[in-house]
């Protein structure tokens, strides 16, 4: 390929670029930051602007506009990308966790070399591109082989100097880690109610709404007042925050002794050995899910056994559900035989016999 | 924001285990905090919550009020913070009269006297800053102008925070227009950053106010959707601190002194969402606050609090 080859994609690559600032800055609605943040408050506003119509109106011309005009544009583009990169390392200087504001809301990453980099790469380019006297259009019409596939190296060199394109696979095709990812109240009580624990469990339960939520990380634990037994109690619900089919954990506890009843998904053992954690650091499923659905004599004979133990002991009992558990999953939409008591507290009473 | 942070840790601990949330550290005997009743240049009274207690000083003793002073200078009345030496509580290794600290956005500057807001949740504080320490202001303070972050601490007199030493150096950028996290796909179960202080008691009453004894923290990434609630006006910190709750027990662990313990999460820090700066004093070069711990707490762990932060490793849970 020859000097004047590669010069001849230089216009539309550089017009691609600057079409693709322009464009991420008219649409960011948080005031960008990078070079502008130099200026005083009242004048950023403006110059973000008066950039984005410099940008759009450079890449117009690198594009379409004839042999004067369009190597005006070129030299134009250069001088633009030169005092960026000089101003960028200023902001750096300034403000080491300032972001470049190249492509608006995307240059979230502090600034680096690989910003500063990449404006001098385009200095260079835009240096090709007033040499080739703009034309981007006409240039990009009659690419060859060859130079498709040096403009392909060039923009795979552009786009490994952009932090902004990871944020934006992010934004597009990912989401953030469940532990910092906002999640409306509405939308969990929503899955829990949808979950098979929610409703084994729901005659537990007074009333529909959680008299206290609170999170942590990639749970909400939501608590409501119930009675069971005819004692007043707390159902503690823990909602994951990830995936189609989250995890749903559920705990009973007498209000007045302060005892857990019966847990669903896990049981806190006081002195047990710690839990298996997930990289999200949450404790993995050990598949201890208190069994239900027992035939109706198995039911009632458990039930009578352990109302006899309980009264044996003077007390509540904590159930070890652990130890009674069946292998099954620990999913709250899956658990199509999870429960932790019908009301009558059989879930919990054979548990607590199981165990015992 | 008045729940049942007991009762929420013991709920978490049920259904996610003992590991995440593990029960908060007992608070250190050798922190003590209170009113001066009596001192002279070899003994201190103090009225505490456990009644008056009496102290010794001894010749490394050390004492602040604004710069290094002497005995002479601690007066009755007093808000003291002391932290005992030797493994004992008689011994008096440095003493802190009348510790306050002003963080959060400026509201509004006249002459020497600024006021800012440190959150939802906190009283606006004014700041006070004398001919003395107004050099050192205005070197990492340079901006005194709405809008602009503050953190300063010094010497609490009639209602205001007499500065002396600025914690930070000032962005230069109005807090409004921080630059956004960039987005976390991955968060580490140990993050890095640093702690700072603050007093949820202000200064008040620290014989009979129980926040003033308290040892918790306040932490910058409450939970919009609970206890943050519809006045929240935290910003997104700039580290990937996982949403949590009241109630929630953080181990923070000072990277300078290696002495770790278990807090409880007692106050949103909103102030502390919009910093996103390195501890001048220390070692590690992890930028962002992890959390405002409570002065009793900071001091536990080895932290100065004339200093203001300490480089620190925090896990949740």
């Amino acid at each position: 390929m020859t000097p004047a080859e590669l010069i001849q994609i230089q216009p539309p690559l550089v017009a691609l670029l600057l079409l693709l600032g322009a464009a991420a800055k008219a649409v960011d609605r948080t005031g960008g930051g990078g070079p502008v943040s130099l200026l005083p408050d009242a004048l950023q506003r403006p110059a973000s602007v008066a950039t984005v119509l410099l940008e759009a109106v450079l890449a117009v011309a690198l594009l379409a506009a004839p042999a004067p005009l369009g190597t005006a544009a070129g030299w134009a583009a250069a001088a633009v990308f030169t005092v960026s990169a000089v101003l960028l390392a200023v902001v750096r200087r300034r403000d080491p966790q300032m972001g470049c504001g190249c492509f608006g809301g995307l240059s979230t990453e502090p600034v680096g070399w690989r910003a500063i980099a990449r404006a001098a790469v385009l200095a260079a380019a835009a240096v090709g591109a007033a040499l080739a006297g703009g034309g981007g259009l006409q240039a990009a019409a009659g690419l060859s082989g060859a130079q498709a596939a040096v403009g392909a190296a060039e923009l795979a060199v552009l786009a490994a100097l952009s932090p902004e394109l990871r944020e934006a696979a992010v934004r597009v095709f990912g989401r953030e880690s469940c532990e910092v990812r906002r999640v409306p109240v509405r939308r969990s009580l929503a899955r829990l109610r949808r979950s098979e624990v929610w409703r084994a469990n729901r005659v537990v339960v007074d009333g529909t709404e959680p008299v206290d939520v609170w999170r942590h990380g990639c749970w909400r634990l939501m608590r409501f007042t119930g009675r069971r037994n005819g004692r007043p109690v707390d159902a503690v619900f823990a909602v994951e925050l990830r995936g189609r089919r989250p995890r749903v954990r559920a705990a009973v506890s007498d209000a007045e002794t302060l005892v857990t009843l019966a847990v669903l998904g896990e049981v806190a053992e006081e002195g047990g050995a710690p839990l298996p954690r997930t990289t999200g650091g949450a404790p993995q499923a050990t598949g201890t899910v208190v069994p239900t659905g027992p035939p109706e004599d198995a039911a009632g004979k458990a039930e009578e056994e352990a109302r006899e133990g309980a009264e044996d002991r003077g007390g509540p009992r904590v159930p070890r559900a652990r130890a009674g558990a069946q292998a099954s999953g620990v999913s709250g939409a899956s658990g199509a035989s999870a429960g932790i008591s019908t009301g009558n507290g059989a879930g919990a009473a054979k548990a607590s016999s199981s165990d015992r | 924001m008045s729940v049942d942070v007991q009762e929420r840790r013991r709920f978490t601990a049920a259904l996610l285990g003992e590991d995440a949330a593990p029960p908060p550290s007992d608070p250190s005997p050798q922190v003590v905090r209170g009113v001066v009743l009596h001192v002279t240049a070899h003994m201190l009274t103090v009225a505490t919550l456990k009644g008056e207690e009496r102290f010794l000083f001894e010749r490394t003793t050390s004492f602040w009020r604004g710069r290094d002073v002497g005995p002479q200078d601690v007066r009755v009345g007093d808000d003291v913070l002391v932290r005992c030496g030797g493994g004992g509580r008689w011994v008096v290794d440095r003493l802190w009269a009348q510790l306050g600290r002003v963080t959060g956005t400026i509201v509004s500057a006249d002459g020497d006297t600024v006021v800012v807001d440190p959150g939802h949740g906190r009283p606006r504080a004014v700041a006070v800053i004398p001919y003395r320490s107004s050099g050192r202001m205005a070197v990492r303070h340079p901006v005194l102008e709405p809008g602009y972050l503050f953190d300063a601490v010094g010497v609490r007199e009639g209602g205001a925070v007499h500065t002396t030493v600025p914690v930070t150096t000032q962005p230069p950028h109005p807090a409004s227009r921080a630059p956004r996290r960039p987005p976390a796909r991955r968060v580490p179960e140990a993050l890095s950053g640093i702690v700072t202080w603050y007093d949820p008691a202000y200064g008040r009453a620290a014989h009979t106010d129980p926040r003033a004894h308290a040892a918790g923290a306040a932490y910058p990434a409450l939970d919009p959707g609970s206890d943050c609630g519809p006045d929240c006006d935290r910003s997104d910190p700039c580290l990937p601190l996982p949403l949590l709750s009241l109630g929630a027990t953080v181990t923070v662990r000072n990277d300078d002194t290696g002495v770790s313990a278990v807090f409880p999460v007692l106050n949103c820090a909103s102030a502390a969402s919009r910093f996103c700066d390195r501890c001048r004093e220390g070692s590690g070069d992890a930028s962002g606050r992890l959390a405002e711990l409570t002065l009793p707490a900071f001091t536990a762990l080895g932290g100065r609090p004339e200093a203001g932060c300490f480089a620190a490793t925090m896990e949740a849970g």
